[in-house]
């Protein structure tokens, strides 16, 4: 390159494709990650957290399917309601899926789904009769309870306040010394240490690196004098912590992008080695593009997982994202209860979930890999008149893998009906149908964590709260043989 | 003032020092400039169509029409993109660098975002409205945000149901817009070891039903009829209008010992929430907190919040030469007076808790001022706001862009901006700068009005980088207020000195271009100190 061809003028387009050529100069091509998927997992085992930002409305994604059970939670519902004919059937159980979450039903079918009923923050078991006394005595109840950036830091990080710094994957991956979570998407406090940040990749197709600061620019020198310029400011010190921070944050990103800018810029069909995830993703991408913005991100997650010799650690944990659930209005179509928004993000996760698993299987890793679905709250039962709910507590949530002891749902269905057992109203016109958990956070994560192979030590360290909750883990995974 | 505070002012009120205004800010001093600019009211957001997205008489929708069939037709119309032009062309250019720079900042507490709602020219509204008060009066602002109609279809006000009514805005009034969720004092600390909260689900429920009866302006039409019957269609040209029919007049108790008896009407009740908000304790905390992590440093001591807190509780804040607002509570220019007067903002050198992360756009912004260049915001919107999840108008959620409270792992501190950050933004930051510097940026499109593209122009640095040492001085002067610290500054010497007149004719301008790509990555910049 020659300082006369360098500063030639270019569209955004010429950039990117520029960019992508220099990324796949770097010294990790794909062809470099074709490791042979192997027969079996070995010692290799991985967390997928899908979190599903807003409020998922549980109530309305798991549905009482018997005769009376459904009248009653339609006659609550109101426009709301899924109608019983629509339901997915789950064999053997009295709730059946929403119709858009059909793609799950095989899985229930081969046992590798568990629902788990009404979960959510707890400080310890808790009554109606003592949360009534009084609703906000942090005693016994959760700060922040109903509020978006709380209730979403209690199922981040468990425990009983929303001002805690870190996350219990997080936690968890520090305890087992293992590297930092991977994190698609934008919010991180699940995945962070209170000493490690989480690892933020981009999506499918998207540049992870630095124009002129590959391997390859610095053989023009100037480059190469910005690149030592640019380390030379990063490793000194700094005047303040944030900078500190900083400065560490972008020679970590230079080590990053040198490993994995490969690997995550392959779109399905662009890299040999992933041919058998591309198997399945390749259907949800149409020219370079996922329509399911979940879809994208477990695509990147397969891929990790497939490279894991190339990441160093036998026990992974990864978040994925999407917001959108925050359903105050509109949740549903007029007179189409099984239309709308909220159809159409369930839709999503269904189908990301699901090829998701296919392609652990496929690779041999569907006992290895383990999903599950987090969300900051579910959604009042009663409906308000702009065709939404608003923001509830506990929730329904599943879990899928071939590690789930699948076949049986966990947890307690609530009482649906007004003034119940399971209602958080503290005053007469304050019962919109929130509930109270009957299975607390810290016991979904724990039985996760414990099946990922942290001892109980290991878990109180990750999850300082588990010890208010008996049994400590649900029994939904298999433990280890 | 010396030229570090007054870069340093710079960094807290503006879009980014240039030379000019720098001197400008040296010359008058603090307080002079902070007077000047206060009454200055240069910027306008004018771009995109008009309120006939919500006047269609046929069954169809507007871009489908053959009036208006257009590609371009839903940008236009519907995005806010023709505002991110008028944005990034005011802050690189327009006098009024402190006004808009609050406005920005009001704009990630009181979020309206384009990706659930739609059509330009009600966002063209609610910004300037917010370009108008920047420095009025917190209570007008509020009164403005409740009324908006773009905020009513945004958080769900609009026609709310008085039986059932949507929960939405009303808990994000008290919670993100006013008073956050835990009692505190008024240095922002919170009262106890653990939260005392201020409300239950009940009393949101009272701010609910409270705040129903607010229909749409009159002006809007659909060929489909607009629903409740008797109200007005969606429109968003004006505030909203009271509609007694959806206003549940029940007696309501609302916070601050503030009462509603039976019967009252829709603005009166609006009236009453505003009382209990602007008198409750803690307003002028929770302001001062945001105000201060959006302009000067994200972990201010507790008594930096309560100086603030009390020129807000006071609506008067005076220094040496001048006093600020009316003597009104909840006065904005006696609080962001008091935000950048603060002797935490003014001196603070050797503070290992100071510093703030740069935010995505103010790094755009930053470059252009500094190094010289133009913009018609095209390029910043979608494209390079994309690349760094920091679309201006569209956050992803009332939200924000990111959380106040983003804990910065391996530290104590908060790090709002770090909410954004990671490896990938790391890296983008830097091909940000390459995109201008590097690769000479967007040329003007077509389909822009008045486009200029987004360039820079090197001239006024190329024509000092005879001595490369020197020029890495100067540039580091404005954009740092001082040398860039050994030895990163001889690395970036070395840089900048390897260009000269047998590589390359256009050698000034490597140099240049080189020096202001490292300064401008260094950590000392990327984290205004």
């Amino acid at each position: 390159m020659n300082p006369k061809t360098h500063a030639h003028r270019l569209t955004r387009r010429a950039l990117l494709r520029r960019a992508g050529l220099l990324t796949a100069a770097l010294g990790t091509g794909a062809a470099g990650l074709a490791v042979a998927p192997r027969a079996h997992a070995g010692d290799y085992k991985a967390l997928v957290c899908i979190f599903l930002y807003g409020g998922n409305d549980g109530a309305n994604s798991l549905v009482p399917h018997g005769i009376d059970a459904h009248a009653r939670y339609a006659a609550l519902r109101g426009a709301l309601a899924v109608p019983r004919a629509s339901l997915v059937p789950l064999e053997g159980l009295d709730h059946g899926l929403h119709p858009q979450l059909q793609p799950l039903q095989a899985l229930w079918q081969a046992g590798q789904l568990a629902p788990v009923f009404n979960v959510g923050p707890l400080v310890q078991p808790l009554e109606r009769t003592q949360y009534a006394s009084d609703p906000t005595n942090t005693d016994w109840v959760p700060e922040g309870l109903f509020s978006h950036p709380d209730q979403r830091v209690l199922w981040e990080s468990g425990g009983r306040h929303p001002r805690q710094r870190s996350g219990w994957g997080g936690r968890a991956a520090q305890t087992l010394g293992g590297s930092a979570p991977v994190v698609l998407g934008d919010n991180q406090q699940f995945a962070t240490a209170e000493q490690q940040a989480a690892l933020t990749l981009p999506g499918p197709g998207e540049l992870l690196g630095g124009y002129g600061l590959q391997v390859e620019d610095a053989a023009w020198a100037p480059l190469a004098a910005r690149q030592q310029a640019l380390l030379a400011m990063h490793q000194q010190a700094q005047d303040n912590d944030l900078a500190e921070h900083y400065a560490q944050q972008q020679i970590n990103a230079f080590s990053v992008a040198a490993r994995l800018a490969s690997v995550v810029k392959a779109l399905p069909g662009e890299a040999t080695a992933f041919a058998l995830i591309d198997r399945v993703f390749a259907p949800l991408c149409v020219s370079g593009r996922f329509a399911n913005p979940l879809a994208a991100q477990l695509y990147q997650v397969a891929k990790l997982v497939h490279g894991r010799a190339t990441m160093g650690s036998p026990r992974q944990l990864f978040l994925v994202q999407m917001e959108g659930f925050d359903t105050h209005a509109e949740q549903v179509l007029r007179d189409a209860p099984t239309q709308g928004v909220h159809a159409q993000l369930l839709a999503w996760v269904a189908e990301a979930q699901a090829s998701f698993h296919q392609a652990m299987q496929l690779l041999g890793l569907a006992d290895a890999v383990t999903s599950f679905t987090q969300s900051e709250f579910g959604r009042t039962l009663l409906p308000n008149a702009s065709l939404g709910t608003d923001h509830g507590w506990g929730s329904h949530h599943w879990v899928v893998g071939a590690a789930v002891q699948g076949g049986r749902a966990y947890g307690q269905a609530p009482d649906m009906n007004p003034g119940g057992p399971q209602d958080a109203g503290a005053h007469a016109g304050d019962s919109q149908g929130r509930w109270i958990p009957s299975v607390s956070v810290e016991q979904y994560a724990a039985t996760l964590l414990g099946w990922l192979g942290l001892d109980d030590q290991q878990v109180a360290q990750a999850l300082p709260e588990a010890g208010q909750f008996s049994p400590q883990r649900l029994g939904f995974l298999r433990p280890a043989a | 003032m010396s030229q570090r505070d007054a870069v340093r002012l710079a960094h807290q009120a503006t879009f980014g020092p240039t030379e000019t205004l720098v001197a400008d800010i040296r010359s008058q001093g603090l307080e002079n400039w902070l007077a000047d600019q206060m009454q200055r009211q240069d910027s306008r957001y004018r771009s995109g169509g008009g309120a006939d997205v919500h006047q269609l008489t046929e069954a169809t929708t507007y871009c489908a029409q053959a009036a208006h069939a257009h590609p371009d037709c839903w940008r236009n119309n519907f995005s806010t993109q023709p505002l991110a032009w008028d944005f990034y062309r005011n802050a690189t250019t327009q006098a009024d660098q402190l006004r808009q720079r609050v406005a920005f900042a009001l704009g990630q507490v009181l979020v309206v975002s384009n990706v659930q709602v739609e059509g330009t020219y009600g966002f063209r509204v609610y910004h300037n409205m917010l370009l108008d008060l920047a420095l009025g009066n917190y209570r007008d602002l509020l009164r403005g945000v409740i009324r908006s109609p773009l905020m009513g279809d945004y958080l769900n006000h609009v026609n709310n149901n008085p039986s059932a009514p949507n929960e939405n805005f009303a808990r994000e009034l008290l919670e993100l817009f006013s008073l956050g969720t835990c009692q505190l004092q008024p240095d922002g600390e919170r009262v106890g070891t653990n939260c005392k909260p201020l409300y239950d689900n009940a009393t949101v429920r009272e701010y609910a039903l409270a705040l129903t009866g607010w229909t749409y302006p009159s002006g809007g039409k659909s060929a489909w009829g607009c629903w409740p019957e008797g109200a007005n269609c969606r429109f968003h040209d004006s505030p909203m209008v009271a509609l007694p029919a959806l206003h549940a007049s029940g007696a309501r108790r609302l916070l601050s010992g503030v009462n509603l008896a039976a019967g009252h009407d829709a603005p009166t009740a609006l009236e009453a929430v505003l009382d209990s908000v602007m008198r409750h304790p803690n307003l002028g905390p929770f302001l001062a907190q945001r105000l201060i992590r959006a302009l000067v440093r994200s972990n201010p001591s507790p008594t930096y919040v309560a100086r603030v807190s009390a020129a807000f509780d006071a609506g008067r804040h005076c220094g040496l030469q001048r006093c600020f607002g009316a003597a009104q509570r909840g006065d904005l220019a006696a609080t962001v007076a008091a935000v950048l007067m603060d002797e935490e903002a003014r001196s603070g050198t050797g503070d290992r808790r100071g510093g703030k992360l740069r935010e995505p756009v103010l790094l755009f912004t930053g470059l252009l001022r500094a190094v010289g260049g133009h913009t018609d915001g095209d390029a910043l919107g979608w494209w390079w706001g994309g690349e760094l999840r920091q679309v201006v108008f569209r956050a992803p959620s009332v939200f924000n862009f990111y959380r106040p409270s983003h804990p910065v792992p391996g530290t104590t501190l908060v790090g709002p901006e770090f909410g954004l950050h990671g490896a990938n933004a790391a890296l983008r930051r830097l091909n940000f700068m390459s995109f201008l510097l590097d690769l000479q940026g967007a040329a003007p499109d077509a389909g822009v009005p008045q486009a200029i593209g987004t360039q820079l122009d090197l001239s006024t640095w190329a024509a000092r980088a005879d001595d490369a040492a020197a020029l890495v001085d100067q540039f580091s002067l404005l954009v740092l207020g001082q040398p860039l610290p050994d030895p990163g500054r001889s690395a970036v010497v070395q840089a900048a000195t390897w260009w000269d007149a047998s590589r390359s004719p256009d050698w000034r301008e490597q140099r240049a271009r080189t020096t202001a790509y490292l300064v401008m990555a260094s950590p000392q910049y990327q984290v205004q100190p």
